[in-house]
């Protein structure tokens, strides 16, 4: 990956951040799982939310083929004590958010769709 | 044998080695696949980042079979899909000698954490320079009998190690064979019968 693309993705996950300060981590990963960007706080291992990233998508989007849902474009996992969105990101990419349990889900969405929009196109 | 309970079977080991063609080979409905572009150099332009769930019926008893990704970053599906699995196939291609150390990799990783039988498949037998399962044996330090050549693109031979396989899983444990017990006929048409055509 380019220098220009890589810093590109950095800055899409930065202003994320900033719109949305409650936001505990983001990652952006090709769809086969291997990590292109990632701003997370905590120790997680980013080559690890990468595959799972892939691997929640790839199988969200079988979920949709066989239900008649369409082009997928979003699914997330929700915890007592957090919440993870996965964003496709065109059809190469994967935007992971990471928030707390309580978070605004409506702002989420609304930053972080954006975000995937100017991630697919970066990609 | 009606009403049988389905038995599970996973399919694993490296990228390449033939796990989404062998499901496709076998399945007798659509096989639910995530093949998703791959972004590195891996010798084909997809790979699988979930699974590949395919079904297949032997002498009645329904049969499901669970394709995993081959790369290491994916090896907590290699856990999940083996919970409460009967047999493992492990697949790796006869002409890729350098994918064995990561094919022991993969049997030990799943082995170490869940008990269950195994028959290492060596694809690519169709090709004229290929391993033969003997070698491969020794490689792997496994009985000749726990080893067997296939060609996954053939349904016939996919299904033959699919059929040996479960003889392993039969006489692996008596608690596995207590499971399988009633619901299938080892050793007997259905071999007959994939051996006739």
């Amino acid at each position: 990956m380019s220098v220009g693309k890589q810093e590109a993705l950095q800055n899409a996950l930065k202003s994320l951040r900033i719109a949305i300060p409650e936001v505990r981590g983001a990652l952006v990963a090709s769809t086969d799982g291997l990590p292109m960007a990632q701003n997370l706080s905590g120790n997680e291992d980013p080559n690890r939310v990468a595959a799972m990233a892939a691997t929640a998508l790839g199988l969200g989007k079988r979920i949709s083929d066989t239900l008649n849902g369409g082009t997928l474009t979003e699914t997330s996992v929700s915890g007592t004590e957090g919440q993870i969105f996965l964003y496709a990101a065109g059809n190469k990419g994967v935007l992971v958010v990471v928030t707390p349990a309580n978070v605004n889900i409506g702002l989420v969405h609304l930053e972080a769709r954006d975000a995937a929009r100017s991630i697919a196109n970066i990609l | 044998m009606n009403e049988s309970k389905p038995l599970k079977v996973v399919i694993s080991g490296p990228v390449g080695a033939g796990k989404t063609t062998f499901v496709q080979s076998l399945s007798e409905i659509p096989v639910v696949n995530t093949d998703e572009t791959a972004s590195e150099d891996i010798g084909k332009a997809t790979t699988t980042v979930a699974l590949d769930f395919g079904m297949l019926t032997l002498d009645g008893i329904p049969i499901h079979l669970f394709g995993t990704p081959g790369q290491d970053r994916f090896d907590f599906m290699w856990e999940i899909l083996c919970e409460g699995a009967l047999g493992l196939m492990l697949l790796v291609a006869g002409d890729r000698p350098q994918d064995f150390p990561h094919a022991r990799r993969i049997l030990e990783f799943i082995t170490s954490r869940i008990a269950v039988p195994f028959l290492l498949g060596v694809t690519r037998q169709d090709l004229p320079r290929v391993w033969e399962p003997e070698d491969v044996a020794e490689y792997f330090d496994l009985a000749p009998e726990q080893v067997i050549g296939i060609n996954a693109t053939s349904s016939t031979s996919s299904l033959l190690a699919t059929v040996r396989l479960l003889e392993l899983v039969e006489a692996y444990d008596p608690f596995y064979a207590e499971n399988l017990q009633g619901h299938y006929d080892f050793g007997g048409t259905v071999i007959k019968s994939v051996k006739k055509t």
